[in-house]
Protein backbone atom coordinates (compact mmCIF):
# COMPACT_ATOMS: atom_id res chain seq x y z
CA UNK A 1 0.00 0.00 0.00
CA UNK A 2 2.46 2.14 0.89
CA UNK A 3 4.74 1.54 -2.08
CA UNK A 4 2.25 2.39 -4.38
CA UNK A 5 1.90 5.39 -2.40
CA UNK A 6 5.67 5.97 -2.78
CA UNK A 7 5.50 5.41 -6.35
CA UNK A 8 2.94 7.67 -7.24
CA UNK A 9 4.33 10.29 -5.18
CA UNK A 10 7.53 9.99 -7.13
CA UNK A 11 6.11 10.23 -9.90
CA UNK A 12 4.15 13.51 -9.14
CA UNK A 13 7.44 14.93 -8.20
CA UNK A 14 9.04 13.77 -11.28
CA UNK A 15 6.22 15.72 -13.14
CA UNK A 16 6.84 18.61 -11.46
CA UNK A 17 10.37 19.26 -11.21
CA UNK A 18 9.69 18.30 -15.15
CA UNK A 19 7.03 21.23 -14.85
CA UNK A 20 9.20 23.58 -13.37
CA UNK A 21 12.69 23.39 -15.28
CA UNK A 22 10.35 23.93 -18.42
CA UNK A 23 9.63 27.22 -17.28
CA UNK A 24 12.59 28.13 -15.62
CA UNK A 25 14.24 27.25 -19.19
CA UNK A 26 11.71 29.56 -20.70
CA UNK A 27 11.79 32.22 -18.42
CA UNK A 28 16.22 32.73 -18.55
CA UNK A 29 15.09 32.54 -22.87
CA UNK A 30 13.33 35.61 -22.32
CA UNK A 31 15.69 36.46 -20.00
CA UNK A 32 18.61 36.65 -22.14
CA UNK A 33 16.59 38.12 -25.16
CA UNK A 34 15.51 41.25 -22.89
CA UNK A 35 19.44 41.50 -22.22
CA UNK A 36 20.07 41.17 -25.73
CA UNK A 37 17.56 44.12 -26.90
CA UNK A 38 18.37 45.75 -23.85
CA UNK A 39 22.36 46.02 -25.20
CA UNK A 40 21.76 46.51 -28.70
CA UNK A 41 20.11 49.81 -27.73
CA UNK A 42 22.46 50.71 -24.91
CA UNK A 43 26.22 49.73 -25.84
CA UNK A 44 28.37 49.71 -28.82
CA UNK A 45 27.74 47.96 -32.21
CA UNK A 46 30.13 46.32 -33.54
CA UNK A 47 29.72 46.48 -37.24
CA UNK A 48 33.05 44.82 -38.58
CA UNK A 49 32.02 41.52 -36.17
CA UNK A 50 28.30 41.67 -37.99
CA UNK A 51 30.11 41.93 -41.36
CA UNK A 52 32.18 38.92 -40.47
CA UNK A 53 28.91 36.86 -39.11
CA UNK A 54 26.91 38.32 -42.63
CA UNK A 55 29.89 36.35 -44.57
CA UNK A 56 29.80 33.22 -42.24
CA UNK A 57 26.12 32.60 -42.13
CA UNK A 58 25.44 34.28 -45.15
CA UNK A 59 27.50 34.00 -47.96
CA UNK A 60 29.14 30.89 -46.96
CA UNK A 61 26.11 28.86 -46.63
CA UNK A 62 24.77 30.14 -50.06
CA UNK A 63 26.25 26.36 -52.33
CA UNK A 64 24.65 24.61 -49.48
CA UNK A 65 20.71 26.08 -49.63
CA UNK A 66 21.78 26.71 -53.52
CA UNK A 67 21.97 22.39 -53.92
CA UNK A 68 19.28 22.12 -51.42
CA UNK A 69 17.36 24.27 -53.95
CA UNK A 70 18.02 22.72 -57.46
CA UNK A 71 17.44 19.55 -56.23
CA UNK A 72 14.30 20.32 -54.54
CA UNK A 73 12.99 22.11 -57.61
CA UNK A 74 14.02 19.62 -59.81
CA UNK A 75 12.32 16.44 -57.48
CA UNK A 76 9.03 19.14 -57.54
CA UNK A 77 8.85 19.36 -61.17
CA UNK A 78 9.67 15.22 -61.91
CA UNK A 79 6.80 14.04 -58.83
CA UNK A 80 4.36 16.70 -60.16
CA UNK A 81 4.76 15.32 -63.32
CA UNK A 82 3.81 11.78 -62.61
CA UNK A 83 0.73 13.22 -60.29
CA UNK A 84 -0.82 15.99 -62.61
CA UNK A 85 0.05 13.85 -66.28
CA UNK A 86 -2.87 11.34 -65.03
CA UNK A 87 -5.12 14.19 -65.48
CA UNK A 88 -3.81 15.89 -68.28
CA UNK A 89 -2.74 19.02 -66.17
CA UNK A 90 0.66 19.66 -66.98
CA UNK A 91 0.63 23.03 -67.59
CA UNK A 92 0.20 23.68 -63.83
CA UNK A 93 3.98 22.32 -63.29
CA UNK A 94 5.38 25.54 -62.99
CA UNK A 95 2.54 27.31 -61.42
CA UNK A 96 2.97 24.07 -58.71
CA UNK A 97 6.76 25.01 -58.25
CA UNK A 98 7.11 28.52 -58.17
CA UNK A 99 4.46 28.46 -55.27
CA UNK A 100 5.80 25.44 -53.01
CA UNK A 101 9.67 26.88 -53.44
CA UNK A 102 8.48 30.52 -52.77
CA UNK A 103 6.19 29.70 -49.83
CA UNK A 104 7.56 26.62 -48.26
CA UNK A 105 10.29 24.69 -49.52
CA UNK A 106 12.89 27.67 -49.92
CA UNK A 107 12.77 29.10 -46.37
CA UNK A 108 12.20 26.01 -44.80
CA UNK A 109 14.85 23.50 -46.06
CA UNK A 110 17.07 27.25 -46.18
CA UNK A 111 16.39 27.22 -42.79
CA UNK A 112 16.79 23.79 -41.94
CA UNK A 113 20.39 24.10 -43.35
CA UNK A 114 21.65 26.67 -41.84
CA UNK A 115 20.37 25.29 -38.86
CA UNK A 116 22.26 22.66 -38.77
CA UNK A 117 25.27 24.78 -40.39
CA UNK A 118 25.51 28.00 -39.20
CA UNK A 119 23.91 27.31 -35.59
CA UNK A 120 25.90 24.33 -34.68
CA UNK A 121 29.09 26.53 -35.61
CA UNK A 122 27.18 29.73 -33.62
CA UNK A 123 26.83 26.94 -30.45
CA UNK A 124 30.33 25.43 -30.87
CA UNK A 125 32.43 28.90 -30.93
CA UNK A 126 30.24 30.44 -27.89
CA UNK A 127 29.99 27.40 -25.93
CA UNK A 128 34.26 26.59 -26.12
CA UNK A 129 34.26 30.66 -25.27
CA UNK A 130 32.31 30.11 -22.27
CA UNK A 131 33.87 26.98 -21.19
CA UNK A 132 37.63 28.55 -21.43
CA UNK A 133 36.66 31.62 -19.77
CA UNK A 134 37.21 33.66 -23.01
CA UNK A 135 33.42 35.60 -22.40
CA UNK A 136 34.71 36.28 -18.58
CA UNK A 137 38.15 37.68 -19.86
CA UNK A 138 35.89 39.90 -22.27
CA UNK A 139 33.85 40.94 -19.70
CA UNK A 140 36.59 42.02 -17.82
CA UNK A 141 37.90 44.13 -21.08
CA UNK A 142 35.23 46.36 -20.41
CA UNK A 143 34.12 44.38 -23.77
CA UNK A 144 29.77 43.68 -23.55
CA UNK A 145 29.48 39.94 -24.58
CA UNK A 146 26.05 40.55 -25.57
CA UNK A 147 27.34 43.53 -27.81
CA UNK A 148 30.34 41.77 -28.83
CA UNK A 149 29.19 38.27 -29.56
CA UNK A 150 25.23 38.01 -29.95
CA UNK A 151 24.12 41.28 -31.25
CA UNK A 152 26.33 41.55 -34.37
CA UNK A 153 25.11 37.04 -35.22
CA UNK A 154 21.59 37.44 -34.54
CA UNK A 155 21.39 40.44 -36.94
CA UNK A 156 23.79 38.99 -39.51
CA UNK A 157 21.29 35.72 -39.00
CA UNK A 158 18.03 38.24 -39.90
CA UNK A 159 19.42 39.98 -42.87
CA UNK A 160 21.39 37.23 -44.23
CA UNK A 161 18.49 34.67 -44.20
CA UNK A 162 16.12 36.37 -46.37
CA UNK A 163 18.66 36.98 -48.52
CA UNK A 164 19.50 33.13 -49.02
CA UNK A 165 16.03 31.97 -50.08
CA UNK A 166 15.47 34.91 -51.83
CA UNK A 167 18.72 33.59 -54.15
CA UNK A 168 16.92 29.88 -53.26
CA UNK A 169 14.13 30.75 -54.54
CA UNK A 170 15.65 31.70 -58.27
CA UNK A 171 17.65 28.73 -57.99
CA UNK A 172 14.66 25.79 -57.36
CA UNK A 173 12.59 27.54 -59.81
CA UNK A 174 15.69 27.05 -62.16
CA UNK A 175 15.73 23.44 -60.80
CA UNK A 176 11.84 22.80 -62.06
CA UNK A 177 12.64 24.57 -65.63
CA UNK A 178 15.40 22.72 -66.37
CA UNK A 179 13.87 19.47 -65.79
CA UNK A 180 10.73 20.41 -67.32
CA UNK A 181 12.37 21.72 -70.62
CA UNK A 182 15.37 19.61 -70.95
CA UNK A 183 13.16 15.89 -69.65
CA UNK A 184 9.50 16.41 -69.92
CA UNK A 185 10.06 18.84 -72.90
CA UNK A 186 8.27 21.63 -71.92
CA UNK A 187 8.37 25.25 -73.84
CA UNK A 188 10.83 27.34 -72.17
CA UNK A 189 8.99 30.67 -73.34
CA UNK A 190 5.90 29.00 -72.05
CA UNK A 191 7.00 27.76 -68.51
CA UNK A 192 8.71 30.78 -67.49
CA UNK A 193 5.43 33.05 -68.84
CA UNK A 194 3.31 30.81 -66.68
CA UNK A 195 5.77 31.33 -63.93
CA UNK A 196 6.00 34.86 -64.12
CA UNK A 197 2.09 35.04 -64.12
CA UNK A 198 0.99 33.05 -61.65
CA UNK A 199 3.66 34.39 -58.66
CA UNK A 200 2.26 36.80 -56.42
CA UNK A 201 4.36 39.38 -54.82
CA UNK A 202 2.61 37.63 -51.46
CA UNK A 203 4.14 34.35 -52.08
CA UNK A 204 8.08 35.82 -52.26
CA UNK A 205 7.38 38.02 -49.60
CA UNK A 206 5.68 35.46 -47.25
CA UNK A 207 8.77 33.32 -47.60
CA UNK A 208 11.28 36.03 -47.19
CA UNK A 209 9.49 37.30 -43.56
CA UNK A 210 9.61 33.23 -42.88
CA UNK A 211 13.53 33.33 -43.42
CA UNK A 212 13.93 36.29 -41.44
CA UNK A 213 12.36 34.90 -38.45
CA UNK A 214 13.77 31.64 -39.09
CA UNK A 215 17.61 33.63 -39.21
CA UNK A 216 16.93 35.23 -35.94
CA UNK A 217 16.02 31.44 -34.39
CA UNK A 218 18.48 29.98 -35.59
CA UNK A 219 21.55 32.45 -34.14
CA UNK A 220 19.23 33.31 -30.95
CA UNK A 221 19.49 29.44 -30.11
CA UNK A 222 22.19 29.46 -31.16
CA UNK A 223 23.90 32.00 -29.28
CA UNK A 224 21.53 31.28 -26.03
CA UNK A 225 22.82 27.39 -25.64
CA UNK A 226 26.35 28.36 -26.29
CA UNK A 227 26.27 31.32 -23.74
CA UNK A 228 24.87 28.52 -21.48
CA UNK A 229 26.72 25.79 -21.82
CA UNK A 230 28.76 24.53 -18.59
CA UNK A 231 31.45 21.70 -18.81
CA UNK A 232 34.40 20.68 -20.80
CA UNK A 233 33.70 19.43 -24.22
CA UNK A 234 30.88 17.61 -23.23
CA UNK A 235 28.77 20.56 -22.51
CA UNK A 236 29.73 22.33 -25.88
CA UNK A 237 28.45 19.49 -27.60
CA UNK A 238 25.51 19.51 -25.49
CA UNK A 239 24.82 22.96 -26.00
CA UNK A 240 25.37 22.06 -30.25
CA UNK A 241 22.52 19.53 -30.34
CA UNK A 242 20.56 21.47 -28.16
CA UNK A 243 20.83 24.66 -30.22
CA UNK A 244 19.96 22.49 -33.05
CA UNK A 245 17.28 20.40 -32.07
CA UNK A 246 15.56 23.61 -30.42
CA UNK A 247 15.86 25.51 -33.59
CA UNK A 248 14.43 22.77 -36.09
CA UNK A 249 11.19 22.75 -34.38
CA UNK A 250 10.94 26.58 -33.78
CA UNK A 251 11.40 26.36 -37.43
CA UNK A 252 8.47 23.78 -38.10
CA UNK A 253 6.45 25.77 -35.60
CA UNK A 254 7.00 29.17 -36.72
CA UNK A 255 6.68 27.95 -40.41
CA UNK A 256 2.98 26.92 -39.49
CA UNK A 257 2.02 30.36 -37.64
CA UNK A 258 3.35 32.42 -40.25
CA UNK A 259 1.61 30.63 -42.66
CA UNK A 260 -1.74 30.89 -41.11
CA UNK A 261 -1.21 34.63 -40.63
CA UNK A 262 -0.76 35.74 -44.31
CA UNK A 263 -2.74 33.16 -46.25
CA UNK A 264 -5.83 32.99 -43.78
CA UNK A 265 -8.48 30.95 -45.78
CA UNK B 1 51.62 52.10 7.06
CA UNK B 2 49.35 49.60 4.93
CA UNK B 3 46.96 50.87 2.93
CA UNK B 4 43.40 48.88 2.90
CA UNK B 5 42.38 48.17 -1.24
CA UNK B 6 40.23 45.47 -0.84
CA UNK B 7 37.56 44.47 2.05
CA UNK B 8 35.98 41.09 1.98
CA UNK B 9 33.47 41.10 4.69
CA UNK B 10 31.48 37.98 6.19
CA UNK B 11 31.15 36.78 2.24
CA UNK B 12 28.75 34.06 1.70
CA UNK B 13 28.62 31.58 -1.52
CA UNK B 14 26.73 28.49 -2.29
CA UNK B 15 26.26 26.13 -5.56
CA UNK B 16 22.95 24.23 -5.52
CA UNK B 17 22.82 24.23 -1.46
CA UNK B 18 27.02 23.51 -0.76
CA UNK B 19 28.35 26.04 0.79
CA UNK B 20 31.53 27.03 -1.16
CA UNK B 21 32.39 30.23 0.78
CA UNK B 22 31.30 30.68 4.53
CA UNK B 23 31.82 33.83 6.13
CA UNK B 24 35.25 34.52 4.87
CA UNK B 25 36.79 37.99 5.72
CA UNK B 26 39.74 38.84 3.52
CA UNK B 27 41.79 42.53 3.51
CA UNK B 28 43.92 43.58 0.87
CA UNK B 29 46.60 45.86 0.95
CA UNK B 30 47.79 48.14 -1.92
CA UNK B 31 51.43 47.29 -3.38
CA UNK B 32 51.09 43.70 -1.77
CA UNK B 33 51.12 40.28 -3.25
CA UNK B 34 48.53 37.85 -1.85
CA UNK B 35 48.84 34.76 -2.42
CA UNK B 36 45.65 32.71 -1.83
CA UNK B 37 46.19 28.78 -1.88
CA UNK B 38 44.54 25.93 -1.02
CA UNK B 39 43.02 22.34 -2.10
CA UNK B 40 41.11 21.79 -4.81
CA UNK B 41 37.07 22.94 -4.70
CA UNK B 42 38.42 24.87 -1.43
CA UNK B 43 36.82 27.76 -3.10
CA UNK B 44 39.87 30.14 -4.28
CA UNK B 45 38.93 30.70 -7.67
CA UNK B 46 35.02 31.29 -6.36
CA UNK B 47 36.68 33.93 -4.42
CA UNK B 48 38.21 35.69 -6.85
CA UNK B 49 35.48 35.79 -8.99
CA UNK B 50 33.46 37.55 -6.47
CA UNK B 51 36.13 39.52 -6.30
CA UNK B 52 36.72 40.60 -9.56
CA UNK B 53 32.88 40.57 -10.19
CA UNK B 54 32.19 37.93 -12.40
CA UNK B 55 29.50 35.87 -10.44
CA UNK B 56 27.54 37.33 -7.32
CA UNK B 57 28.01 36.24 -3.84
CA UNK B 58 24.82 35.41 -1.56
CA UNK B 59 25.84 37.45 0.99
CA UNK B 60 28.13 39.89 2.75
CA UNK B 61 30.12 43.02 1.19
CA UNK B 62 32.91 43.38 -0.86
CA UNK B 63 34.31 46.83 -1.47
CA UNK B 64 36.81 48.50 -3.01
CA UNK B 65 37.94 52.30 -3.56
CA UNK B 66 34.66 53.82 -3.99
CA UNK B 67 32.70 51.21 -5.09
CA UNK B 68 30.59 49.91 -1.97
CA UNK B 69 29.43 46.13 -1.83
CA UNK B 70 29.90 45.64 -5.80
CA UNK B 71 27.19 43.38 -6.20
CA UNK B 72 24.66 46.55 -5.85
CA UNK B 73 26.28 47.62 -8.69
CA UNK B 74 24.29 47.87 -12.06
CA UNK B 75 25.85 47.16 -14.90
CA UNK B 76 27.58 49.89 -16.49
CA UNK B 77 29.14 50.40 -13.05
CA UNK B 78 30.10 47.11 -12.26
CA UNK B 79 31.94 47.48 -16.26
CA UNK B 80 33.55 50.41 -14.88
CA UNK B 81 34.46 48.28 -11.52
CA UNK B 82 36.11 45.20 -13.49
CA UNK B 83 38.01 47.79 -15.46
CA UNK B 84 40.02 48.58 -12.07
CA UNK B 85 41.37 44.62 -12.70
CA UNK B 86 44.02 43.02 -14.91
CA UNK B 87 43.15 39.35 -15.08
CA UNK B 88 45.70 36.12 -16.16
CA UNK B 89 43.01 33.28 -16.54
CA UNK B 90 44.51 29.79 -15.65
CA UNK B 91 44.39 28.95 -19.86
CA UNK B 92 45.22 32.50 -20.95
CA UNK B 93 41.64 32.78 -22.16
CA UNK B 94 42.86 34.75 -25.08
CA UNK B 95 40.06 34.88 -28.15
CA UNK B 96 40.61 32.36 -30.70
CA UNK B 97 39.51 34.22 -33.62
CA UNK B 98 41.64 37.20 -32.93
CA UNK B 99 45.44 37.17 -33.28
CA UNK B 100 47.48 38.53 -30.74
CA UNK B 101 47.45 42.36 -31.59
CA UNK B 102 44.17 41.96 -31.57
CA UNK B 103 43.62 40.23 -28.05
CA UNK B 104 46.30 43.30 -26.92
CA UNK B 105 44.02 45.62 -28.72
CA UNK B 106 40.81 44.78 -26.72
CA UNK B 107 42.72 45.75 -23.73
CA UNK B 108 44.45 48.91 -24.93
CA UNK B 109 43.42 50.37 -28.56
CA UNK B 110 46.32 53.82 -28.06
CA UNK B 111 49.66 52.46 -26.97
CA UNK B 112 52.58 51.18 -28.61
CA UNK B 113 52.63 47.39 -28.08
CA UNK B 114 56.06 46.64 -28.55
CA UNK B 115 57.55 47.59 -24.75
CA UNK B 116 55.10 45.69 -23.20
CA UNK B 117 55.83 42.30 -25.28
CA UNK B 118 59.52 43.49 -24.30
CA UNK B 119 58.07 43.29 -20.83
CA UNK B 120 57.19 39.66 -20.73
CA UNK B 121 59.43 38.44 -23.49
CA UNK B 122 57.84 38.24 -26.37
CA UNK B 123 59.29 39.12 -29.78
CA UNK B 124 57.34 41.98 -31.87
CA UNK B 125 56.66 39.43 -35.04
CA UNK B 126 54.54 37.30 -32.64
CA UNK B 127 51.63 40.22 -33.20
CA UNK B 128 50.02 39.09 -35.90
CA UNK B 129 50.27 34.88 -34.78
CA UNK B 130 47.17 33.38 -33.10
CA UNK B 131 46.88 32.17 -30.07
CA UNK B 132 46.38 28.65 -31.78
CA UNK B 133 49.62 28.83 -33.17
CA UNK B 134 51.84 29.93 -29.82
CA UNK B 135 52.87 27.29 -26.97
CA UNK B 136 51.14 27.45 -23.82
CA UNK B 137 54.06 29.15 -21.80
CA UNK B 138 53.69 31.73 -24.65
CA UNK B 139 50.27 32.14 -24.61
CA UNK B 140 50.49 32.44 -20.51
CA UNK B 141 53.28 35.47 -21.78
CA UNK B 142 50.66 37.03 -24.10
CA UNK B 143 47.64 37.49 -21.27
CA UNK B 144 49.64 38.45 -18.93
CA UNK B 145 50.70 41.62 -21.18
CA UNK B 146 46.85 41.76 -21.78
CA UNK B 147 46.30 41.91 -17.98
CA UNK B 148 49.11 44.42 -17.51
CA UNK B 149 48.54 46.66 -20.75
CA UNK B 150 45.55 48.14 -19.48
CA UNK B 151 47.47 49.32 -16.47
CA UNK B 152 45.29 48.13 -13.44
CA UNK B 153 44.86 48.72 -9.86
CA UNK B 154 44.67 45.11 -9.21
CA UNK B 155 46.53 42.57 -10.90
CA UNK B 156 44.54 38.31 -10.72
CA UNK B 157 46.87 35.81 -11.68
CA UNK B 158 44.56 32.63 -11.67
CA UNK B 159 46.95 29.62 -11.52
CA UNK B 160 49.95 31.31 -13.29
CA UNK B 161 52.14 28.14 -14.09
CA UNK B 162 49.52 25.60 -14.48
CA UNK B 163 50.60 23.32 -17.48
CA UNK B 164 53.62 24.45 -17.58
CA UNK B 165 57.13 22.55 -17.33
CA UNK B 166 59.15 23.18 -15.08
CA UNK B 167 61.71 25.36 -16.44
CA UNK B 168 58.76 27.25 -18.31
CA UNK B 169 56.66 27.46 -14.76
CA UNK B 170 60.22 28.97 -13.19
CA UNK B 171 60.78 31.59 -16.03
CA UNK B 172 56.67 33.14 -15.46
CA UNK B 173 57.69 32.86 -12.01
CA UNK B 174 60.46 35.02 -12.17
CA UNK B 175 58.61 36.89 -14.89
CA UNK B 176 55.81 37.61 -12.41
CA UNK B 177 57.93 38.66 -9.54
CA UNK B 178 59.95 41.45 -11.69
CA UNK B 179 56.61 42.63 -12.94
CA UNK B 180 54.92 42.98 -9.18
CA UNK B 181 58.25 44.87 -8.13
CA UNK B 182 58.81 47.04 -10.77
CA UNK B 183 55.07 48.18 -10.84
CA UNK B 184 54.16 47.53 -7.38
CA UNK B 185 51.16 46.56 -8.69
CA UNK B 186 48.86 44.68 -5.67
CA UNK B 187 48.52 41.55 -7.25
CA UNK B 188 46.17 38.45 -6.14
CA UNK B 189 47.65 35.33 -7.17
CA UNK B 190 45.32 31.85 -6.84
CA UNK B 191 47.80 29.17 -7.28
CA UNK B 192 48.97 25.30 -5.63
CA UNK B 193 52.32 26.18 -7.03
CA UNK B 194 54.09 26.94 -3.71
CA UNK B 195 57.05 28.06 -5.73
CA UNK B 196 54.74 31.07 -6.92
CA UNK B 197 53.75 31.64 -3.36
CA UNK B 198 57.93 31.83 -2.44
CA UNK B 199 58.97 33.60 -5.49
CA UNK B 200 56.24 36.38 -5.38
CA UNK B 201 54.04 36.42 -2.31
CA UNK B 202 54.48 39.03 0.08
CA UNK B 203 51.25 37.39 1.98
CA UNK B 204 49.49 34.34 2.08
CA UNK B 205 45.80 32.84 2.76
CA UNK B 206 45.39 29.77 3.17
CA UNK B 207 41.70 28.43 2.23
CA UNK B 208 40.51 25.18 3.27
CA UNK B 209 36.21 24.69 3.53
CA UNK B 210 35.36 28.11 2.53
CA UNK B 211 37.40 30.10 5.46
CA UNK B 212 40.45 31.84 5.62
CA UNK B 213 42.07 28.82 7.58
CA UNK B 214 45.83 30.66 8.23
CA UNK B 215 47.19 34.07 7.41
CA UNK B 216 50.33 35.49 7.47
CA UNK B 217 53.65 36.37 5.24
CA UNK B 218 54.73 34.76 2.98
CA UNK B 219 58.56 34.01 4.92
CA UNK B 220 56.19 32.78 7.78
CA UNK B 221 54.58 29.87 5.89
CA UNK B 222 57.26 27.18 6.84
CA UNK B 223 57.18 27.72 10.52
CA UNK B 224 53.74 28.16 10.28
CA UNK B 225 52.26 25.82 13.20
CA UNK B 226 48.65 24.90 11.16
CA UNK B 227 48.30 21.78 10.92
CA UNK B 228 46.13 21.89 7.72
CA UNK B 229 48.51 24.32 6.14
CA UNK B 230 51.61 22.22 6.91
CA UNK B 231 50.17 19.06 5.43
CA UNK B 232 48.84 21.16 2.03
CA UNK B 233 52.73 22.51 2.43
CA UNK B 234 54.15 18.99 2.26
CA UNK B 235 51.37 17.00 0.36
CA UNK B 236 49.90 14.89 2.95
Amino acid sequence: MYRWLDNILNLAKKFFILIFTFFHSIGEIIDFFLNCIKFAFIDKFYFNIFLKQFVKIGFNSLPVVGLTSIFTGMVLALQSYTGFSRFSAESAIPNVVVLSITRELAPVLAGLMVAGRSGAAIAAEIGTMKVTEQIDALRTLSTNPFNYLIIPRILAGIISLPMLVFIGDIIGVLGGYLICVNLLNFNPTVYLQNTYNFVQFIDVFSGLVKASVFGFLITFMGCYHGFNAKGGAQGVGQSTTYSVVSSSILILLMNYIITSFFFKL
Amino acid sequence: MRKLKISVKNLFKSFQRKNVLKNLDLKIYESESLSIIGESGSGKSILTRCIIGLIDYDQGTIDFEEFKNIKKLDSKAKMQYMSNFGILFQNSALLDSLNVEENLRLANRRDDLSPILDEVGLPINILKKYPSELSVGMQKRVGLARAIIKKPKILILDEPTTGLDPIIARQINILIKNLVRRKKITTITVTHDMDSVYEFGDYVAFLKNGIINWYGEAKTINVAKNKNLKNFINGV
